[in-house]
């Protein structure tokens, strides 16, 4: 059942390398160089905690105007999203590798474009900014609204940057969104691969990993064997393109696994981790939990090693067929965890695709 | 803009945006085709517009035909009226003889709009000509277009002519072609409808109609009726629902036997496709017989036999014609009886279908029989089943059920309905599925309505306060909604001994207070309060619900905070509203807001947390604007 076995990345590398337009691959290199952004950062470091953290009331309103138009699931027009992202940029680029997270707060996985079942997280959650919300990344692919779920996502944050983290998942990436429907969507629905370029340019600022009450530490896929503190994750240089290998790959790709120590992942990038790594790597950073998405599981959430990795999942009946429960996870303000599953959001008028397998595949 | 000047600018602009390779560019570029009609005024159109466009519209492709297809329909005031119509309605015979059924669509729309615009004159030598032409064109597709025309032209000639559209429309419903029938079938209904207008309307008229149009129509039903095709021959159940009509409309009953034997053939073919037709317009078609006892009795057994259909699509269509069949069953004792003795039974076999969608669309009409029923036998034959289908596997025949109880409390009250309902009640009141909580839940203040004060607290009210702590928001939300509807009913002081004092833990004998430890039970309280404080009376305002606000302001949790500063503009909003038709002291008033209030969102204002500090300053703001 893990349809999230994505393609290695030897795979797409080859897609990039030989049959990819070569306007796409022109693309594929971040439009800015790390050092520039470093040096910026540096510079703008005394002054970014006001400025970046005060929304004019004119942008205010062009926000709560996109969000409107979003949760109809009406996507914003070109111009605007270039206007989103460089709004979001101010934003992401002033948070850190790990970015901190204030309890409570909802803790989500993945979401893969199904916009409606997003739409659902908020009425089983809570809307945000009320709740407060932690998604571990995957918001684009495999769903038919990635567009309209990212930029809600974004714009969010925008509006809200105290209210809701968003992080980055291996699918927020040019390379694996060229192969699993998100740039063919923004082709389809734009007319052009602007709207692709904004946003997979914008991903590269997406804090990888978040640390919530300095207990819970939060990232899409799993553990490095090249870090073991959570320190060595702040010093990585996150403001590019995700690698093919090296530790930030690994926070993106890495899974759980029953066996020990560390294994070859069947995904062609990151590793498996087994229950002593965890362990070890909770006792040194002393944390109590490490919250991951990045594979289905049926029934929305699913506990590993003991109960030191939790798996959150958080796309019902995942690319619409196969059948799933999603979760998300509430943590309030004496850690205690509260998971809540959901089924497929209701859209009357649709025909409700049924989850039964018909008679005659038997 | 000055290019507008320039005569020729508009024309060349869209002949090269139609000469581009995009399809889509070209669509868009005869979007704009009316703009440039008005730029080009009627003249010019005319003769320059038309004739291009009658070679596009020969050499491009579909899509693009369609859009042109449907802006031609608006243009007879852009050629400058309806003397000039002909090249238009010939440009869009090219396209109603189109294969492409999207294209010949909007063709066939056009032209029958252009129809409305043309005089009598127009419509006899221009119209009738294309009608015959394409009646009697060398391919289906042009037979197919003329279809859908008769009804623009039928009742707005003589006598003779329109019979002679009726033999030529006759041949079209016994056309070699499958396609060409059920063209014909789908339209006849329709000008069988403008027949029988026209006989309303205009009664002594000279060219009303006559036996023998009847009989020309009458042939093409039995052609349809014995169609070898199921696809045509479904058809035919509309065809007879509205040559019922007329005859209903007419008072003319002397066919009816004749009619019934007809729909009788309908309901039991054997072709699912139109025992299904004729199961989903069931009661369109018995009403017609409601006059006649023996006829009526004539149409129960076929309608039992297709509620046992082996096919569950007919099962659901018929399923829903239950109430309409019912009730005119009531017209007479004996066929009312059969209520009772034959269709319940079979509906109690039907509450346990194995399909589902049977059940649900059951459960969505079932509820409408207890009026029919009447009283004792609601509760003895129908109250059984609601408790089955509340007890339902499938989630949504629950919804059905509890979403259409309130006509069961018309007929039988809603004292009898609730002590046989409230244990379901409670049971899904747990339901695992939170759109049937919600759905329940919505129904309350209904019940609570016709419960009354006393009962309803001791049998409900502890439910409806549970629901606040639900784990998924929506439900929470729903809760709160819930228990302001219900401080509309029962009053303020209700809400406050039963609600407010139990969610601030003012009870002192409480054996349950609510833990305030947790983030969304506290801010819950802040929600539920703020909900109730437009229906609340002002002392309680005062004394109660400004105390606890307060008390949240050095809340740990900045979600809170910032719903504080929008609650105190909801607090200041309803003070002032009821201070307006009241003799409260407005200086006292405008003290409090001043000192107490606006003094604690102006300590938000300065809060650590930029949510906390916009909502304050739009609060702030939004007071001073009151004020």
């Amino acid at each position: 059942m893990d349809l999230d076995n994505d393609v290695p990345m030897e795979d797409v590398e080859e897609q990039e390398t030989h049959t990819s337009p070569t306007s796409i691959s022109s693309s594929i290199k971040p439009s800015n160089s790390s050092k520039t952004i470093t040096s910026q950062q540096q510079d703008s470091a005394t002054t970014s905690a006001k400025s970046s953290s005060q929304l004019d009331s004119s942008s205010i309103g062009l926000l709560d105007s996109w969000i409107e138009k979003l949760s109809k699931c009406e996507p914003l027009n070109e111009s605007d999203v270039k206007k989103l992202c460089d709004m979001a940029i101010e934003v992401l680029q002033f948070e850190e590798n790990v970015q901190p997270v204030q309890v409570p707060v909802t803790i989500c996985g993945d979401v893969h474009g199904q916009f409606h079942d997003l739409m659902e997280l908020f009425k089983i959650g809570g809307p945000c900014p009320d709740t407060n919300y932690l998604f571990m990344g995957d918001y684009v692919d495999r769903g038919y609204y990635s567009v309209e779920t990212v930029s809600y996502l974004v714009c969010m944050k925008v509006r809200f940057p105290n209210r809701i983290t968003i992080l980055r998942g291996n699918h927020e990436s040019r390379q694996i969104t060229q192969v699993y429907g998100f740039y063919d969507e923004c082709l389809r629905k734009y007319g052009s691969a602007t709207v692709w370029k904004l946003f997979t340019d914008l991903f590269d600022y997406f804090p990888i990993t978040a640390l919530v009450d300095n207990k819970i530490f939060c990232l899409h896929g799993g553990l490095s064997p090249m870090i073991e503190t959570i320190d060595q994750v702040r010093e990585l240089n996150r403001i590019q393109e995700v690698p093919h290998e090296g530790p930030m790959c690994d926070l993106l790709w890495s899974d759980p696994d029953d066996r020990g120590g560390w294994g070859i992942s069947p995904r062609g990038a990151g590793f498996t981790f087994g229950q002593d790594i965890s362990e070890q790597f909770n006792h040194t950073n002393d944390l109590s939990l490490i919250a991951r998405a990045h594979q289905l599981v049926m029934e929305g959430f699913s506990w590993s090693h003991q109960e030191s990795v939790v798996t959150i999942f958080s796309a019902p009946n995942y690319c619409y067929r196969c059948g799933n429960q999603a979760a998300i996870m509430e943590v309030d303000e004496q850690h205690n965890r509260q998971f809540l599953q959901y089924d497929p959001s209701v859209r009357p008028g649709e025909p409700t695709v049924t989850r039964k397998t018909p008679d005659y595949f038997l | 803009m000055n290019n507008f000047n320039d005569d020729l600018y508009p024309l060349a602009l869209l002949m090269d945006e139609l000469k581009h390779d995009d399809v889509s560019n070209r669509v868009e570029a005869m979007q704009k085709l009316d703009t440039i009609a008005i730029a080009l005024g009627p003249d010019r159109t005319r003769k320059e517009l038309l004739p291009f466009l009658n070679d596009v519209a020969q050499d491009d492709e579909e899509e693009v035909f369609a859009v042109l297809g449907e802006k031609l329909g608006d243009f007879i005031s852009l050629i400058g009226g309806h003397e000039y119509c002909e090249p238009l309605i010939s440009i869009l015979t090219i396209l109603a003889s189109m294969e492409e059924p999207l294209v010949r669509d909007k063709a066939i729309e056009s032209l029958n709009k252009i129809s409305f615009e043309l005089n009598e004159q127009e419509i006899n030598d221009i119209f009738l000509q294309l009608i015959q032409n394409l009646s009697q064109g060398n391919w289906f597709s042009k037979k197919i277009a003329s279809c859908g025309l008769y009804k623009s032209v039928i009742t707005r000639v003589d006598l003779n002519t329109r019979q002679n559209l009726l033999k030529l429309y006759l041949k079209l419903i016994v056309d070699d072609y499958p396609m060409v029938r059920r063209a014909a079938a789908t339209n006849l209904p329709k000008i069988i409808n403008l027949l029988t207008e026209f006989t309303e309307s205009k009664p002594n008229d000279v060219n009303k109609i006559t036996n023998e149009d009847w009989e020309i129509i009458s042939k093409m039903f039995q052609h349809l009726i014995n169609d070898d095709q199921d696809s045509v021959k479904f058809l035919s159940v509309d065809v007879l629902i509205s040559i019922l009509d007329f005859f209903q409309k007419i008072n003319e009953q002397s066919f009816n036997s004749d009619f019934l034997t007809s729909a009788l053939k309908l309901i039991k073919d054997e072709s699912w496709r139109v025992k299904y037709t004729a199961a989903d317009r069931f009661d369109k078609i018995s009403i017609n017989f409601i006059n006649n006892e023996s006829d009526l009795y004539q149409l129960i057994d076929p309608f039992i036999s297709l509620m046992k259909d082996h096919e569950g699509e007919v099962r659901k269509a018929i399923a829903k014609q239950l109430p309409g069949f019912c009730k005119q069953l009531t017209k007479f004792p004996s066929t009312k009886a059969t209520i009772l003795t034959k269709i319940i039974p079979i509906v109690n076999d039907l509450n346990q279908d194995s399909q589902e969608s049977v059940r649900a669309s059951l459960a969505s009409v079932i509820t409408e029989l207890s009026p029919i029923l009447e009283k004792q036998s609601t509760i003895d034959k129908l109250l059984p089943i609601f408790l089955i289908m509340l007890k339902d596997e499938n989630s949504e025949v629950r919804l059905n059920i509890i979403s259409n109880l309130s006509i069961v409390n018309e007929t039988i009250g809603i004292n009898l309905l609730s002590t046989n309902l409230l244990p379901a009640i409670t049971e899904l009141a747990q339901d695992n599925k939170w759109r049937v909580r919600l759905a329940i839940i919505e129904y309350i203040p209904k019940l609570a309505n016709q419960l009354g004060e006393s009962f309803f607290n001791e049998e409900l009210l502890n439910l409806c306060m549970s629901w606040l702590w639900d784990p998924v928001f929506a439900i929470r939300q729903a809760a709160v909604v819930n228990l302001k509807e219900l401080t509309i009913i029962f009053g303020s002081n209700w809400a406050q001994k039963e609600i407010i004092n139990r969610l601030l833990n003012n009870e002192n004998d409480s054996e349950e207070k609510v833990d305030y430890s947790n983030f969304i039970i506290r801010i819950t309280c802040l929600f539920t309060i703020k909900e109730l404080i437009p229906v609340i009376d002002y002392n309680i305002l005062i004394e109660k619900i400004l105390p606890f606000i307060n008390s949240l302001i050095q809340d740990p949790v900045p979600n809170i905070r910032f719903n504080l500063a929008k609650t105190y503009y909801i607090l200041v909003s309803s003070l002032i509203e009821i201070s307006k038709n009241s003799n409260i002291n407005q200086q006292e008033l405008k003290n409090l807001i001043d000192s107490e209030i606006m003094n604690n969102l102006k300590l938000l204002q300065n809060d650590s947390d930029i949510d906390v500090q916009y909502y304050s300053n739009q609060s702030i703001e939004d007071i001073n604007n009151l004020l």
